[in-house]
């Protein structure tokens, strides 16, 4: 459940920031999805993602688009990752004429997919799930700054110690920004790790943190 | 995940992908001199792979051995390429309201309530998964049958786990299920209790079905009682087929 739900930020931050999903209903339009799943991740493709992915097979920056849709079958879930809200009104638009028949979910600031839904002639938002935040220890968590990078990838799959690491190392100049970005991305599998924030995040961070030795 | 003792060479270059933190210590390897290698906390560990998928090991000295049960069930959980046979769904979840618009899964006047412990990045036991199922289970809080953790309960009624998998852990595990709208405050507050009786972290989310006009239900009930919600959040586009018909015609 929601792991592209509860990513932090302000929002500045993620205004451009969302994560579109295509899920097959086990019971109901599963049995026979793929050819619809590989046809909503082509629609996708058409419409600029930062990142996009299958949990089983992979992201594109860890393996390659015809390897994504060769590899899925009835039930894969996969996900896309956009960068701005124009490139959403043109994909929803795109998906309201060719539509694949799969439930389409789109995670981000719900104001802005709202808006983005009514340009593109699509009406009210179906169903709508809020994260209440986090509760219980919570002294446990990383500070906000590294929060932000981390909840980009819902499964945890981009560690605390890995976000300081790559400031570390672009602040030694051992990676650039893009590199580090790209390290983290290949973590998360389900390709949910928005690129473009993750460059943004990166570059605040590097103003405020220190590392013991540039060398 | 382990380390092979024999082809560690303590280079450290994998202890920053681990989600769970620092959980690797540095042993001296009983036949080699000198030879020093790292070993991995093995409690601490959820098997997650991430380690292993990262392919930084520059001698492959990192493994997943086979894992009997109860251990198996850290990576059902906590590896996202392994798919629970219960929810035929990758991950730890079920399809909740991502297909709710051809499922009619959470109809007007349900609300889903989800639950996820360990999130963001902290890991949890499943004793305190159990703690959040019994302060739910008597308040007519409808477990989502899919989910793994309800297949893991050995009473529904009461949210009871079996107890093999307790002292397991995973890097998170997720509470699903639904009640109605007018016993949310109920449920939330159960839930703040639970916050004060568990030892990690978990997230919190509500799911509703969007009426066709006027204000969406669990906003009003969130705002009064004080509870704070995102900006940000998931959304169905209700582009599914066939769709699933919620009013009459």
């Amino acid at each position: 459940m929601t792991h592209s739900l509860h990513r932090r930020g302000t929002f500045d931050d993620l205004k451009d920031d969302f994560v579109v999903l295509g899920c097959p209903a086990t019971g109901i339009n599963k049995s026979g999805s793929a050819p619809k799943t590989q046809k909503f991740l082509s629609i996708c493709y058409k419409h600029g993602p930062v990142n996009l992915g299958d949990m089983k097979t992979g992201n594109i920056y860890n393996t390659t688009m015809d390897d994504i849709l060769s590899h899925v079958t009835d039930g894969t879930i996969v996900q896309c990752t956009f960068d701005n809200r124009e490139k959403i009104v043109s994909l929803l638009k795109d998906l309201k004429e060719n539509r694949p028949g799969i439930s389409v979910i789109i995670s981000g600031v719900s104001d802005i997919v709202q808006q983005c839904m009514e340009e593109a002639g699509l009406g009210r938002i179906h169903t709508i799930e809020y994260s209440l935040g986090t509760w219980g220890k919570t002294e446990l968590l990383p500070e906000f700054e590294i929060l932000q990078t981390h909840t980009m990838c819902g499964h945890a799959m981009i560690g605390a110690d890995l976000i300081r690491k790559m400031v570390r190392d672009v602040k030694r100049g051992r990676r650039t920004i893009e590199d580090a970005c790209l390290e983290m991305a290949k973590c998360c599998t389900c390709g949910n790790y928005n690129l473009t924030r993750g460059k943004k995040l990166i570059k605040e961070l590097l103003a405020k943190y220190m590392v013991h030795s540039l060398y | 995940m382990k380390a092979d003792a024999d082809k560690c060479i303590a280079c450290k270059r994998c202890f920053p992908y681990c989600p769970m933190g620092r959980i690797q210590t540095f042993k001296r390897h009983e036949k080699i001199p000198g030879r020093v290698y790292i070993e991995i906390d093995q409690e601490r560990c959820t098997d997650c792979g991430v380690c292993l998928r990262a392919n930084i090991c520059p001698v492959k000295a990192l493994y997943q051995p086979e894992t009997p049960w109860p251990r198996e069930v850290r990576s059902i959980l906590s590896n996202p390429l392994i798919e629970f046979k219960g929810s035929q769904v990758p991950g730890r979840g079920t399809e909740e309201m991502k297909t709710n618009d051809v499922s009619g899964r959470f109809r007007p006047g349900e609300v889903g309530v989800g639950i996820e412990l360990g999130r963001p990045g902290v890991g949890a036991y499943f004793r305190d998964v159990e703690i959040v199922a019994m302060e739910l289970a008597p308040l007519g809080y409808e477990f989502a049958e899919e989910n793994p953790i309800t297949h893991f309960m050995t009473d529904k009624k009461t949210g009871k786990l079996r107890e093999d998998i307790l002292n397991e852990k995973a890097t998170s595990a997720i509470v699903e299920g639904k009640c109605k709208l007018e016993q949310l405050p109920v449920i939330l507050e159960a839930i703040k209790r639970a916050a004060q009786k568990v030892s990690s972290v978990f997230t919190v989310e509500v799911i509703t079905k969007v009426p066709l006009e006027g204000e969406i239900p669990v906003k009003p009930v969130l705002e009064e009682l004080g509870y704070w919600y995102s900006i940000n959040t998931k959304n169905n586009m209700g582009l599914g087929e066939p769709p699933f018909k919620f009013y009459e015609e």
